[in-house]
């Protein structure tokens, strides 16, 4: 590790003074992707800012039929929040499956998303549930957020204070854990409000994104069979020694199935247990 | 099952022995390298090349300088004058037709040329590690590339890419075994043949702890203290003489606990003579922990063997010989324990478990512009029961045979043991008929076909897999093994030895072997190893080969026994006897000529009571039958194992809790292996692809729920307790069982490992394109 000047942030204004005051600054939540990059010695920051201590980045809530959880919230807090539990069970239940007890006791939601690692967890769930993301400086919609592999609509100064998610009828997630790593080779995330059904992949390609072919066909029938003769196109997903783009496509197709067996026959979101 | 098989010769207490170091590990009061420290240390930090091939044309380190903290920079101009460039090799001087092996330089920096990614090219010493990593950062190292070869075979081609001078056609060595002509006979006459050439793949230990050393120079004696994970002392102190061309006298190696061996903890490492012409210079104990990436890419890579079999068969289904074709990857350099284990294993062991009147074996060693490979868990023994028992499964299918019924017909029978092998070795003792018949009852191999049936009505591919395995463990490469037995004035009986638990327990099997023998409770033994002083004086042999308890456990009994003698006749003088009058039980001296009764502790308290036992082994063979059955989710590829049978012959067994854990240990390794594990090198870059465990696919807990583990046993008759080393043996079996039942639940002949879920998916689609074909 380089050596490098660490500050803690005590409010939302001096995270961003501090940040626009020092070019080589990061931000530093749960730092479960940053300290590993740091000690690899592939990143270098001239000052990591803690913002992890900031009251306006805490907090879960329901209101007007909305969840609110702050960016700051650990993976932990949102598996075992009564809140979460009730309102999108599924959202706890994925965030019971990320990483290990260790990632999932430090690593935060806001980190996750802003990093938008291709095969993280958190942004299937943000794009099927067409959340808004709160910023220091705007809102964003999550269909304008994920613009690929690390990347995001975030600019300089700019960090995530809260995310807002619309509470579906039902939802459901599904993923295959890497045999490695542990991220998803390919997750499905499922979600229905009234006749809308919103199908996000994360793992399978440089980014998280919708299938609209899954999509329509669901919106029609919400069964598994609605899937099974349409294809993930492969084209532009990953290829490595872990995996051909057309097992991705296929794990892809296989995890949507999956989620939609098990949503299909859940009444509300209540019961809709992600287990 | 411990219970009901549990050996009545060891009790401690009423309780079920569980191992007496494990407290001290499984609460954090482990002393592991990293854990020693010296007043006054500096850091090591080696600059590492990040090319596969190619010619260092400079090297400037002017720049380190600008970092506070830095005290010296070594490259490999240190390493030529102080003459540190040769690493020790096991490796016969002589191979086929009188061949003479060509052992390549190994200087502990590089000199002129870099031969894998990670080979050291620079060593930073510095007040803290962070300076030192920050100043390798600043050295400028020159390189003109030259191309990169990975692939062994192609390494042996004319023509290829030559990594060292004197290794012409980057080929050490090439050794045979057996008898060629009568093969080709056998072959040529069969009334079938099965050729099969398979992967053993390239892996890597793994061990929880990293690499690490403290070393330490004495300037009064002109000597070495040495602190690092290590197998066994004496082997350390010999490696670090012959690398740095320094008399055995001159190392004193001191060690407490070590986190894993596997074989890759056998080597004195390049960085360890770094870090001595360091430590003279600078006359400060040097410090170095290495990183998961470099344990990666510098530690010893295991397997990475590619084996053809061709199996000769009668009409009747009897083999009538075997060859064998092996290409033994070696990475850029050879390691101490190198290709030596693997020729000299699979040679021992070629006929499997099995007659076959006619065996040749022929071995080519490839160097390649990867990590350098050495002995792991088996060491040759699991890689070629891997190639004859897949071989086997090959046959049975190309005969449309019952593999376990082609396998009964060609078991070595028990009244032929000591069997002598074609290729000139002598098994001592195995009843595969027996031991195999008992697992196939066990495991309901008739039943198997109605579990298929059931399996595929959830839509899963259920497949069957057996092995019958045997090997060679125990011989060591010391003249002798000594156990110091002594007793205290508090009648506590301490144990020394210099063979070194890497995690085996022996703190628990030593202490009950000698309790035993003692009549003592195995609390009072307590058992010391890596001790400086003695690492110096007593001869044994490092814990690797399956072989302590073979020879350093037997010795404990031996050296107990001794001690009982000599206590005899201090206690003869108490009890005013002959010694010949002296009787002894469960620590007490008495006499039928005496009223008077004298304890252990009150004889040592008087005077010295301690003795050195000695003994001599040669190899046992334990041997077992392997039986498992998966079940494939043909949507995602994953293989879940549905149930895993081990019946193993380890001959008698002194603690089942740790044969039941060793046992555990190697069948998971093996796994690992079939299922994941891979090291991979880019072909055209020689970059490791899986530097990671990212990439490196580990076996997790949840992915083998429970073995069914049961005995079948013939005694060594090797030493007094019939004991077999069976470190390795669930590894060797493990392999082919697996991958035989993948096989048979996809219903193809082959799949090289490792058998991941893209892999496994990929051969159904291909499979299924084929029935469409038809």
């Amino acid at each position: 590790m380089h050596t490098f000047s660490y500050v803690k942030a005590k409010s939302l204004k001096e995270a961003g003074d501090m940040l626009a005051a020092h070019a080589d600054a990061k931000l530093l939540a749960g730092g479960m992707t940053l300290i590993p990059t740091m000690k690899a010695r592939l990143a270098q920051p001239s000052h990591l800012i803690d913002i992890a201590g900031i009251a306006e980045l805490s907090g879960i809530d329901v209101k007007n039929g909305r969840l609110t959880i702050g960016a700051a919230t650990r993976h932990v807090e949102v598996a075992k929040s009564a809140v979460v539990k009730k309102a999108i069970p599924t959202l706890a239940y994925l965030a019971s499956q990320i990483g290990d007890p260790q990632v999932r006791n430090r690593g935060t939601i806001g980190g996750s998303l802003a990093n938008n690692d291709p095969a993280a967890d958190y942004p299937s769930a943000a794009l099927s549930l067409n959340a808004t993301i709160v910023t220091n400086k705007r809102e964003i919609a999550a269909d304008d957020f994920f613009q690929g592999i690390f990347t995001t609509a975030l600019g300089a100064g700019e960090m995530i204070v809260k995310i807002v998610f619309p509470i579906p009828a039902k939802a459901a997630y599904e993923k295959f854990p890497h045999p490695a790593s542990g991220f998803a080779m390919a997750g499905s995330f499922v979600s229905q409000d009234g006749k809308a059904v919103r199908v996000a992949i994360t793992g399978a390609g440089p980014g998280v994104f919708r299938w609209k072919d899954a999509e329509a066909a669901l919106g029609k029938k919400l069964a598994a069979a609605s899937v099974e003769n349409l294809n993930v196109d492969a084209t532009d997903l990953n290829e490595d020694m872990h995996g051909t783009k057309e097992y991705r496509a296929n794990l892809a197709k296989v995890m949507t199935k999956r989620a939609v067996a098990k949503l299909a026959g859940t009444a509300a979101t209540s019961k809709s247990s992600g287990k | 099952m411990d219970q009901h098989h549990h050996s009545q010769l060891f009790k401690v207490g009423n309780a079920q022995v569980s191992r007496f170091e494990d407290m001290r590990l499984i609460t954090g009061n482990g002393k592991y390298s990293s854990d020693w420290n010296a007043p006054d240390q500096l850091h090591a930090c080696f600059l590492r090349s990040d090319r596969a091939h190619a010619r260092i044309v400079s090297i400037n380190y002017d720049k380190v300088s600008q970092v506070k903290g830095v005290v010296g920079v070594y490259i490999g101009a240190d390493a030529q004058a102080a003459g540190y460039l040769r690493s020790a090799s096991f490796l016969p001087p002589t191979g086929k037709g009188g061949m003479k092996a060509r052992v390549p330089a190994r200087p502990c920096l590089a000199i002129g040329k870099v031969r894998f990614v990670g080979d050291p090219v620079a060593m930073v010493i510095a007040e803290s590690h962070l300076a030192a990593q920050d100043a390798c950062e600043l050295i400028d190292v020159v390189y003109e590339d030259l191309p990169a070869i990975v692939d062994p075979e192609e390494a042996l081609k004319p023509g290829a890419p030559q990594l060292h001078d004197d290794v012409p056609g980057n080929c050490p060595v090439e050794a045979e075994c057996g008898n060629e002509a009568a093969t080709m006979e056998a072959i040529a006459k069969a009334a079938h043949v099965t050729k099969i050439t398979v992967d053993c793949t390239r892996v890597t230990a793994s061990p929880m702890e990293p690499r690490a050393a403290l070393i330490e120079y004495k300037a009064e004696s002109d000597s070495y203290v040495v602190h690092t994970p290590s197998q066994g002392v004496n082997m350390t102190r010999k490696q670090f003489a012959t690398y740095s061309n320094l008399g055995e006298e001159k190392f004193r190696v001191e060690i407490q606990d070590v986190g894993g061996g596997f074989g890759q903890r056998s080597t004195v490492y390049p960085e360890y003579v770094s870090m001595m012409m360091a430590a003279k210079a600078l006359q400060r104990p040097i410090k170095w922990v290495s990183t998961r990436t470099e344990c990666f890419l510098t530690d010893t890579h295991g397997r990475a063997n590619l084996i053809t079999a061709t199996l000769a068969l009668d009409k009747n289904a009897q083999f009538t010989g075997m060859r064998i074709d092996w290409i033994t990857d070696q990475g850029a350099y050879l390691s101490p324990t190198g290709p030596a284990g693997h020729i000299r294993n699979a040679t021992t062991c070629m006929n499997g478990v099995y007659k076959i009147p006619a065996l040749y074996g022929h071995f080519k060693v490839a160097l390649t512009s990867t990590g350098w490979v050495a002995a792991y868990r088996g060491a040759g023994r699991p890689d070629i029961a891997y190639a004859i028992e897949r071989a086997v499964d090959a046959a049975a299918l190309e005969l449309k045979m019952d593999p376990a019924d082609l396998r009964r017909r060609n078991y070595v029978p028990l009244n032929e043991y000591p069997y002598k092998s074609a290729t000139g070795s002598t098994i001592e003792i195995a009843d595969l008929p027996g031991l195999s018949a008992k697992a196939l009852s066990l495991a309901d191999w008739p039943g198997f076909e109605a579990r298929r049936a059931a399996s595929a009505k959830k839509g899963k591919l259920r497949g069957i897999g057996m092995s019958a395995v045997i090997e060679p463990t125990g011989a060591g490469t010391y003249p002798r093994d000594e156990i110091e037995v002594s007793v205290g004035a508090d009648g506590i009986v301490t144990l020394h030895t210099v063979s070194h638990s890497q995690g085996q327990g022996h703190e628990t099997s030593f202490a009950m072997v000698t309790a035993n023998a003692l009549g003592i409770p195995a609390e009072r033994v307590k058992v010391r190893q890596g001790d400086a002083d003695r690492s110096v004086t007593m001869i044994g042999n490092h814990s690797g080969g399956s072989r302590t308890m073979v020879g350093a456990g037997t010795v404990c009994h031996i050296a107990a026994n001794k001690l009982i003698d000599a206590g005899k006749s201090l206690a003869a003088e108490d009890l005013g006897v002959e010694p010949s009058q002296v009787n002894y039980s469960k620590g007490e001296f008495s006499s039928p000529h005496s009223k008077q009764k004298v304890t252990l502790a009150q004889v040592a308290a008087k005077k010295k009571l301690s003795v050195v036992g000695e003994g001599t082994f040669t190899s046992t063979y334990p041997n077992g039958c392997h039986i498992t059955e998966v079940e494939i989710d043909p949507e995602t590829g994953v293989t879940d194992i549905a149930s895993y049978l081990s019946v193993d012959d380890c001959g008698h067994i002194v603690s089942h809790t740790i044969v039941e854990g060793q046992m555990h240990g190697a069948v998971v390794q093996g796994l690992g292996q079939v299922f994941g594990e891979h090291i991979v090198y880019d072909k055209d870059t020689g970059q490791m692809i899986t530097g990671s465990f990212s990439d490196y696919i580990m076996p997790r807990a949840g992915q083998l729920k429970s073995i069914q583990m049961e005995e079948y046993t013939t005694l060594s008759k090797l030493g007094p307790l019939g004991i077999k080393g069976m470190g390795e043996s669930g590894c060797t079996a493990s392999l082919p069982a697996l991958v035989n039942a993948v096989c048979n639940a996809l219903g193809v002949r082959h799949l090289d490992m490792p058998l991941t879920p893209s892999k496994v998916w990929a051969t159904i689609q291909q499979t299924k394109a084929q029935q469409a074909k038809h």
